[in-house]
């Protein structure tokens, strides 16, 4: 009997320790460690993976400039599998525990809320979000936070532009007639809500004759496509992407849909031209990241140098990271420190020379997010380049309409 | 006898809780204060889910509805209204409560085999009225924003330390109420039930107003559970709601042994901490989880205190 | 919610039969899917939980075979052997050594099956999505049929769909060995005292099971993504349809298929952003009035 306690005991004892290692901070004085958090599996892995793969790069370039403040950084990298709560132990962790200085939270919307508050509570460190393209996220002034930056394309951004080239391809084709289907959720509902309302202002004799909204990862498209079909629209607006885009496009040519109405899907990453093999010509499509735009030696070299080391093209999310990293190396020289208040402050406002900005440069604005970053518009052709006729966005009308979109909403 | 046992019961609580709050007093670990700060709801939300499963025998694969209504309810009741915490609180229990049993009237008429699919059903009937709700629940992207006015009796709940304190004293005082059904004669009714249900109903037992009663009270600690999961999150997301989350709660109950009062305890905690260790390590998470789990449910057959009592039997509980 | 335009489409011929005809098509392969999940079910009363994971690893095998072959024929073919064999190892290995446990056991398994071969397969392939692309034969425009639009894919799909339920259906209820296999369910000792081979039964019954989702995971892989996790919908879908068809009733799930088919056919038209909340309301109104399902047996 007392035998059995003992082994018993042994056993808890064993395993508690055990257990208890991973809580026990390692430290490791001169290397920065920088947190980065993304969906890493599942079926937009690919957002994890291209972001990661982009701040690798990062690593080796900045290291070889010295590192941040003469110190060598560290990436350490953690899947959250897209579940907020994760995201939000995920990023304490990294803080709390992993000894992370900095974070980049390459995290799709719901979990770059959760990390939001994270960031809120903690106030020690400067959180970079990429790739959460939800507006709100930094244009409610509620949820902006002190510590807390976006570099990252955004949903209203990418729905003044894709609206004005589009309101215009439809007026020179006379395409009034338009259907949208786009993956029923936050971001689908949200951004072609800003589409719609945009295209209808810039054209106001669009009228939206069908709009289907299939589930985010939902296999079969068949009653979503005969219903758009039925409806006779002369165009088709669709935010679908990654893997349901490819379904979508797969499933939408054996009912020859794109035969019959002109598409817009602003969401053609490389990944996705790629992959879909019977890709259809003449798409409308924004430039997600084309090596081709903007047209310089320093975009095309990147992406070259993406290319080689990763056996893939580069995404949106990619470059995203990339600009992150750009932020903090050019925020941390002005700063001159990790704190978080001076180098929020740094941030703040703060505009850098960037390969992938409209005009080479990028800002940093006062609410916390990002604008002037490339953006076009074009058809996409089976080869390469794969997107073709770019017309270049006017960002002045952007940020104009912006601003109105936002006093709607009582952002300002 | 019985007052015996609720002693030795109350003895044990006092005593887990003491030892957990000396820990931070002694060493702090952020992680580690994380750890208990999740397992504490996770720990409810699996032993309400056992008075359901290894008590009174009844399957619930939508569990988890409770779980999140809990959260929800909560965090709505911050941030729409001016209710203090522990008012809000208590309205979300109510809340989930009330729904428990409206749920459990519906589905409990069913036989076993179906009861598991109807209350899945309803389950992600309730997710997907979360997800499609935008304008209330802020859809897929949660409730935004925080949970303001983090204050109770003195805990500043934003704080990490206070939080840790709080979620450990009701995770205790829950897993106590929760244990005192268990150990009541209810609770013999319940396990009487599962055993044979003819002879109970024989008894005089009415049947189904005992299994909604279970379904509701456990309905309740689940909520309770998803309080505490908000106030980790500061928010509350639909995951919590979504049948995944169910499925965890049973794989810790089956993990940690069915039979036993802790064992879904245990379950959640072995879940919990292969996790957070595991994420340290390899992206690939499922690969070493699902090899554990094979080693435990092979290896074992059964949960790992059903193991222990089975291999060492001593004591009689 | 759009009432109108439901009503609108209700009293229009064309839309009635465009919308029913892919309500068909979405059913037969939503029957297609759930049918391997809807065998073992009904012979063995095992619930198959990593019916997904057959199903992705058909699709995956199918994906390989094709890009070293160029044949379809070879490729489908390759994913459901593939897939039959691994339900033998799947039953031999794993579930055989919970045959007598709670069903939540069996459950736990099937979960860790999932989450292996969910990483499995990422390491294999790659964590983003693949995409196969339409086989030469079938890139050819679609067929009218009665007003409605047929893809001549979808066409073959529905056939072979029909020809399962056709074969499975019958095979199980007239043939000796349908029996014997329902047989050794309700009362493996009493079939094995008899002579027979139960341990064998079993097997190929996970066999035909597995090679059934293997052969759904193939033929669906032309027009739908691959990925890692990709199982997950389609278990849920396909325990929707089995439960609702009936326990046991192959003739149930194609039922159950067909008028989940046809629910989301018209309700994307009156509810197109809360169709699965539909299915959902289904469901649960078929379990109160009918807990067995459409054709279950009460047990």
């Amino acid at each position: 009997m007392s035998g059995a306690i003992t082994r018993r005991t042994v056993l808890a004892g064993g395993t508690a320790s055990l257990l208890a290692a991973p809580w026990v901070a390692r430290a490791d004085a001169n290397t920065l460690r920088i947190g980065m958090q993304s969906i890493l599996s599942g079926p937009i892995a690919l957002l994890g993976t291209s972001s990661r793969n982009a701040l690798m790069m990062e690593q080796d370039r900045i290291n070889a400039a010295g590192g941040f403040l003469g110190r060598p950084i560290e990436f350490i990298f953690r899947d959250s599998k897209g579940q907020p709560q994760e995201a939000a132990r995920v990023a304490r962790e990294l803080v709390n525990s992993s000894g992370c200085e900095l974070l980049v939270n390459a995290e799709a919307s719901s979990g770059a809320f959760a990390i939001q508050e994270v960031m809120r509570d903690l106030g020690s460190v400067v959180c970079i979000h990429t790739n959460s393209e939800t507006s709100s996220l930094t244009a409610d002034p509620k949820l902006r936070a002190a510590t807390a930056f976006r570099v990252a394309r955004q949903g209203v951004h990418d729905a003044v532009a894709g609206s004005t080239y589009l309101a215009d391809y439809a007026k020179a084709k006379k395409l009034n007639k338009w259907a949208t289907c786009s993956p029923d959720y936050a971001y689908g509902r949200d951004t072609t809500a800003q589409y719609l309302q945009f295209l209808k202002q810039f054209n106001p004799d669009i009228e939206v004759v069908s709009d289907a909204w299939p589930k985010l990862g939902q296999p079969d498209f068949t009653e979503v496509i005969t219903k758009l079909l039925q409806a006779k629209p002369q165009a088709l607006l669709t935010l679908l992407y990654a893997g349901d885009l490819s379904a979508f496009v797969n499933q939408g040519n054996i009912y020859a849909l794109f035969s019959q109405m002109t598409v817009a899907a602003p969401n053609v990453d490389y990944p996705v031209m790629a992959a879909i093999k019977n890709l259809p010509a003449g798409i409308h499509s924004a430039t997600r990241y084309l090596e081709t735009f903007p047209d310089t030696p320093a975009n095309k070299e990147w992406g070259q140098a993406y290319l080689k080391r990763w056996n893939e093209r580069p995404t949106t999310w990619s470059w995203q990271n990339t600009v992150a990293m750009q932020f903090y190396e050019a925020a941390i020289k002005k700063a001159n420190t990790l704190e978080a208040k001076a180098l929020s402050a740094a941030l703040t406002g703060l505009k850098i020379n960037s390969a992938f900005g409209a005009d080479g440069t990028i800002t940093m604005r006062d609410d916390h997010t990002t604008i002037n970053y490339a953006i076009g518009w074009g058809q996409t052709t089976p080869k390469e380049p794969f997107l073709v006729d770019i017309r270049p966005v006017d960002w002045g009308k952007i940020v104009e309409i912006e601003m109105e979109w936002k006093k709607q909403l009582k952002y300002i | 006898m019985r007052s015996s046992r609720a002693l030795r019961d109350v003895a044990i609580a006092a005593i887990a809780l003491i030892v957990v709050l000396a820990i931070p007093l002694l060493h702090r670990s952020p992680a580690f204060e994380d750890f208990i700060i999740r397992l504490s709801a996770m720990a409810l939300f699996a032993t309400s889910l056992n008075l359901l499963v290894g008590n009174t025998g009844m399957v619930s694969f939508g569990h988890g509805m409770f779980y999140g209504l809990g959260a929800y309810a909560f965090a709505l009741t911050m941030q729409m209204t001016e209710l203090s915490l522990p008012v809000a609180a208590a309205l979300a229990i109510l809340i989930t409560t009330a729904a428990a049993f409206c749920v459990g009237a519906i589905c409990v008429r069913l036989g076993t085999d179906y009861f598991a699919f109807i209350t899945l059903a309803m389950q992600m009937l309730f997710y997907s009225i979360i997800i499609s709700w935008q304008t209330l629940t802020g859809g897929d992207q949660g409730l935004r924003g925080g949970i303001p006015r983090r204050e109770i009796f003195g805990f500043e709940l934003a704080s990490q330390l206070h939080l840790y304190q709080f979620c450990a004293i009701v995770a205790v005082l829950g897993l106590l109420a929760l244990r005192h059904v268990s150990a009541s004669p209810f609770g013999q009714t319940l396990r009487m039930i599962r055993d044979n249900e003819n002879r109970a109903s024989f008894l005089g037992i009415v049947l189904w107003r005992a299994r909604l009663g279970a379904f509701t009270i456990a309905g309740a600690f689940a909520g309770l559970g998803g309080v505490l999961a908000a106030l980790f999150v500061s928010g509350a997301y639909p995951e919590l709601a979504d049948w995944p989350n169910s499925g965890q709660a049973i794989f810790a109950v089956m993990l940690g042994g069915i039979n036993s009062f802790l064992g879904p305890v245990l379950g959640a905690m072995i879940l919990l901490a292969l996790n957070d260790v595991v994420t340290r390590f390899t992206e690939y998470q499922g690969l070493v989880l699902g090899i554990v789990i094979l080693a435990f449910a092979l290896g074992l057959r059964r949960g790992v205190l059903d193991f222990l009592k089975f291999a060492f039997p001593g004591r009689s509980r | 919610m759009d009432l109108g335009a439901l009503g609108a489409c209700f009293t229009t011929p064309a839309c009635v039969v465009t919308q029913a005809t892919s309500g068909l098509i979405v059913g037969m392969l939503l029957f297609l899917v759930a049918g391997g999940l809807a065998l073992i079910f009904g012979v063995l009363k095992i619930v198959n939980f990593a019916h997904g994971t057959f199903y992705m690893l058909g699709g995956y095998v199918t994906y390989t075979v094709l890009n070293a072959t160029d044949s379809y024929t070879l490729a489908v073919l390759s994913g459901v052997l593939a897939m039959a064999l691994f339900g033998v190892l799947f039953e031999r290995v794993l579930i055989s050594r919970v045959y007598g446990s709670n069903v939540l056991m069996q459950l736990l398994i099937c979960y860790a099956v999932v989450l292996i071969f969910d990483d499995l397969v990422k390491i294999v392939w790659g964590p983003e999505f693949h995409a196969m692309g339409m086989p030469a034969a079938f890139q050819v425009p679609p067929l009218f049929i009665a007003g409605g639009v047929v893809p001549p894919f979808y066409a073959v799909l529905i056939g072979i769909a029909a020809l399962i339920a056709i074969v499975l259906g019958l095979g199980l209820a007239t043939t000796r060995f349908g029996k014997t296999v329902r047989a050794a369910a309700i009362n493996p000792q009493m079939v094995s005292a008899l002579g027979v081979n139960t341990t064998l039964l079993f097997a190929i019954v996970f066999a035909i099971g597995g090679g059934l989702a293997g052969l759904a995971g193939a033929l669906a892989a032309p027009v739908r993504s691959l990925s890692p996790g990709m199982g997950f919908s389609i278990l849920i879908e396909s325990f929707i349809v089995t439960v609702i068809g009936g326990m046991g009733s192959i003739a149930g799930a194609l039922v159950s298929a067909l008028l989940i088919g046809m629910v989301r056919g018209f309700g994307t038209i009156g509810f197109p952003k809360f169709t699965d909340g539909l299915i959902y309301i289904v469901m649960i109104a078929i379990l109160l009035l009918r807990p067995q399902g459409l054709f279950g047996r009460r047990s």
